[in-house]
């Protein structure tokens, strides 16, 4: 059997796979952290901030969720096959207050990713709303699967 | 540049079932509370959730968030996801007695921000000393 490492590595195409492991895997940690104490490892990377990524033959989708960030905190950036999101998630200034919780956690970010394919750089539509970012990578012609008719006699 | 690195909070999903109806995982958002003299605010992260779709419901000293995520179009074919969509649900009790015609709710890049003003009675008041 081979293993192969992303991003030769691909989801199998059954439709609801990766929700349905997903699942499986949230029910698992909610189960293993009576064991370790409430600290389950996330299968994600652990640097903010968290994405989603997808393909489908044209273009790569990329979502992260970076709630309270500003436009103009934040920087991607293309080159090669890397992308780059960095920015900081700002403290809000509140004088004179007392706190009765604070989970909500700030300060800079840097998130490098690998794209499994070249992208058209020129082409790249970025829309930020509710504080979900979200990517749209067209890939450049050469990429593309091109369907070979057999022409016959 | 603050010197603090952000890591993922993993979302952290409702433990007692809120019932939901639809088949969508509910999250616990995370949530700053701090209390000035006139007003308690509440700050809460809900990504993905817009303005119309947050529920705010305050019976008696019950405070209920509630915030429906929109049904999400799957786009190609997913190569790997770091977080889910879902909805958020967290309720809170609360102390001090808050006036309930002056509160104040906004929705920005996925924030929600509560203004609960403080009752007359739950000010804190100062009294002076009269000299005779």
């Amino acid at each position: 059997m081979a293993i192969f490492r992303y991003p030769n590595w691909r989801w199998p195409d059954i439709p609801g796979a990766l929700e349905d492991f997903e699942r499986a895997r949230r029910q698992m940690d909610r189960l293993l952290s009576v064991f370790t104490g409430g600290s389950s490892s996330p299968a994600s990377s652990g640097v903010f901030p968290p994405l989603i990524v997808a393909e489908d033959e044209n273009t790569i989708y990329v979502e992260a969720e970076i709630p309270g960030i500003k436009a103009e905190d934040l920087d991607i950036s293309i080159v090669g096959r890397t992308l780059t999101l960095s920015g900081e998630r700002k403290a809000e200034e509140t004088p004179n207050v007392n706190y009765h919780r604070r989970e909500r956690k700030w300060g800079s970010f840097r998130k490098a990713l690998t794209l499994p394919e070249e992208v058209n750089t020129e082409a790249v539509k970025a829309e930020c709303k509710n504080g979900v970012l979200k990517l749209l990578l067209p890939k450049p012609e050469h990429v593309k699967p091109r369907k070979i008719t057999i022409e016959g006699e | 540049m603050a010197d603090t690195d952000l890591v993922i909070e993993e979302k952290k999903e409702v433990q007692a079932t809120g019932e939901s109806t639809r088949d969508v995982p509910v999250f616990v958002p995370a949530v700053d509370i701090y209390e000035s003299e006139n007003s308690l605010t509440l700050v809460a992260d809900m990504p993905g959730v817009p303005m119309e779709n947050v529920d705010i419901d305050l019976d008696s000293d019950q405070l209920t968030i509630r915030g429906r995520a929109p049904q999400h179009e799957e786009k190609g074919k997913a190569l790997f996801k770091e977080y889910t969509y879902g909805d958020y649900y967290r309720q809170f009790t609360l102390s001090s007695d808050i006036d309930r015609e002056r509160i104040q709710a906004s929705m920005k890049d996925g924030v929600l921000k509560l203004v609960l003003p403080k009752a007359e009675a739950a000010k804190p008041r100062k009294i002076t000393v009269m000299s005779s």
